[in-house]
């Protein structure tokens, strides 16, 4: 349940046995069942969640009712409305699971807590949190000035894994473009090949 | 997110009263329990009365607690250590309830030594849970009849966490009863004292189980 957990923290910083022992007892283990909601749009977004399991989508409907795609999440990665988290104003996005998966929620109480009590793991959510805004920048960027094409070729390469379990159409979602774009781009590469 | 509550022990008198209700309330709740048939019994008769009830049926305390964001053990006094070992490496942070009361065979004492009590026992096997006592002190009964005289009956609530005590005191509501918070965890030395008075009271009165416990108050 925590094995992951204790490699990616290890992978950034240099924790005893003790101290993850410590760490352990701050995260609530929670299972959630494939398409079951952790944050629902409007909710405040209690926890970080931690990926042991399983795959999740957080993602913002727009006045259409179109569902679009900020990011998905896979084992060893972290979860969470953000914005909403460090601020406790409603979240603008939901996140559910996309498989059955196993989760280490950590609330904000227990958060800051945490990180008092473990210095280093203060240090390695500061790694985490810096990798995850340059990553969100850089989705910026590309969204803007990238063409779709490359965009997808890029996602292959980064995220060879959640090629392989999520549909075509949350892929394309993820993109920001439509299914039949998505369609388009890949028949086009299967030509070229 | 939904709030998922496993009821360990759902098919007993207690955890069926308390599971329907809750159901009935919208929570999302997973029945569990060792008889598979029972729970799927008690599962029909939930959505025969409520048709959109969110329910499913479990035979691992484990796998229940895991999902659950809480834990109600609605088993025997005798069982409820034996279950918290399953239970303990998937319930970090979550809020744990013991209804029972640690009678002996004659019903007319406690077993447990009157330095402690049963939910404390309970929260020594489970240090990083957050244990509540609730629904001692009211009979199976209370959950389909929950006015005595023209009175709400009382169910008590208590816990050091006082988060705890709030989100369980709304639980106790959504079941039909007034919830009353009492304090710390260690009041459920006198909360356990309450029940084992009750169901004396009510053997030797023929109360048949139509009794419960009101503080009066203007
Ligand atoms: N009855 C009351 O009015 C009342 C009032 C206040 C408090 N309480 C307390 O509530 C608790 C339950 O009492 P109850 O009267 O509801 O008893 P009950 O009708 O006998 O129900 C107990 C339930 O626990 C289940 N169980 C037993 N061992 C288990 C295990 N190892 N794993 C999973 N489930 C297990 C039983 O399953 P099986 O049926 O398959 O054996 C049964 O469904 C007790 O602690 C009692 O002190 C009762």
């Amino acid at each position: 349940m925590y094995t992951i957990l204790q490699e990616q923290i290890l992978k950034r910083v240099k924790l005893t046995k003790e101290e993850f022992a410590l760490a352990k007892t701050y995260f609530i283990p929670k299972k959630v069942r494939k398409r079951q909601f952790i944050l629902q749009e409007g909710e405040i977004c209690k926890s970080l969640a931690f990926i042991s399991k399983g795959c999740l989508r957080n993602y913002s409907v727009d006045d259409k009712g179109e569902e679009h795609i900020i990011r998905f999440g896979i084992e060893g990665w972290w979860i969470s409305d953000l914005h909403s988290f460090t601020t406790g104003s409603p979240s603008m996005s939901s996140i559910d699971a996309i498989e059955d998966s196993e989760l280490l929620l950590l609330e904000k109480s227990s958060y800051d807590k945490l990180c008092a009590a473990i210095p280093k793991i203060e240090h390695y959510f500061r790694i985490l949190l810096e990798n995850t805004n340059s990553a969100a920048m850089k989705r910026i960027s590309d969204l803007i000035s990238v063409p779709a094409e490359e965009r997808y070729l890029n996602f292959l390469k980064t995220y060879p894994e959640i090629t392989q379990r999520v549909p075509q159409s949350q892929i394309a979602s993820f993109l920001g473009i439509t299914p039949q774009s998505l369609s388009r781009i890949r028949k086009d590469l299967a030509e070229k090949k | 997110m939904k709030t998922t509550i496993a009821v360990i022990g759902a098919a007993g008198r207690m955890g069926s009263g308390i599971a329907s209700k809750l159901a009935e309330a919208g929570y999302r709740v997973l029945l569990a329990g060792k008889d598979q048939s029972k729970l799927a019994d008690l599962s029909i008769r939930i959505r025969e009365k409520f048709s959109g009830a969110d329910i499913d049926t479990l035979d691992c305390s484990k796998e229940a607690s895991w999902e659950a964001d809480i834990i109600i053990l609605a088993v025997p006094y005798s069982k409820e250590i034996e279950i918290a070992e399953k239970i303990k490496d998937v319930v970090t942070g979550k809020i744990v309830v013991s209804i029972s009361n640690p009678l002996n065979q004659a019903l007319d004492g406690l077993t447990t030594n009157p330095s402690t009590s049963a939910a404390e026992e309970l929260a020594n096997y489970l240090p990083y849970s957050k244990v509540v006592k609730a629904f001692n002190t009211v009979f199976a009964g209370s959950f389909y009849k929950n006015i005595l005289a023209g009175k709400k009956i009382d169910s008590f609530v208590a816990s050091d966490d006082k988060e705890a005590v709030s989100i369980v005191s709304n639980l106790v509501k959504d079941t039909g009863l007034n919830p009353l918070p009492a304090g710390n965890l260690s009041v459920s030395r006198t909360l356990e004292n309450m029940a084992l008075l009750l169901i004396r009271l009510s053997i030797n009165n023929n109360y048949n189980g139509m009794a419960g416990w009101k503080v009066l108050h203007p």
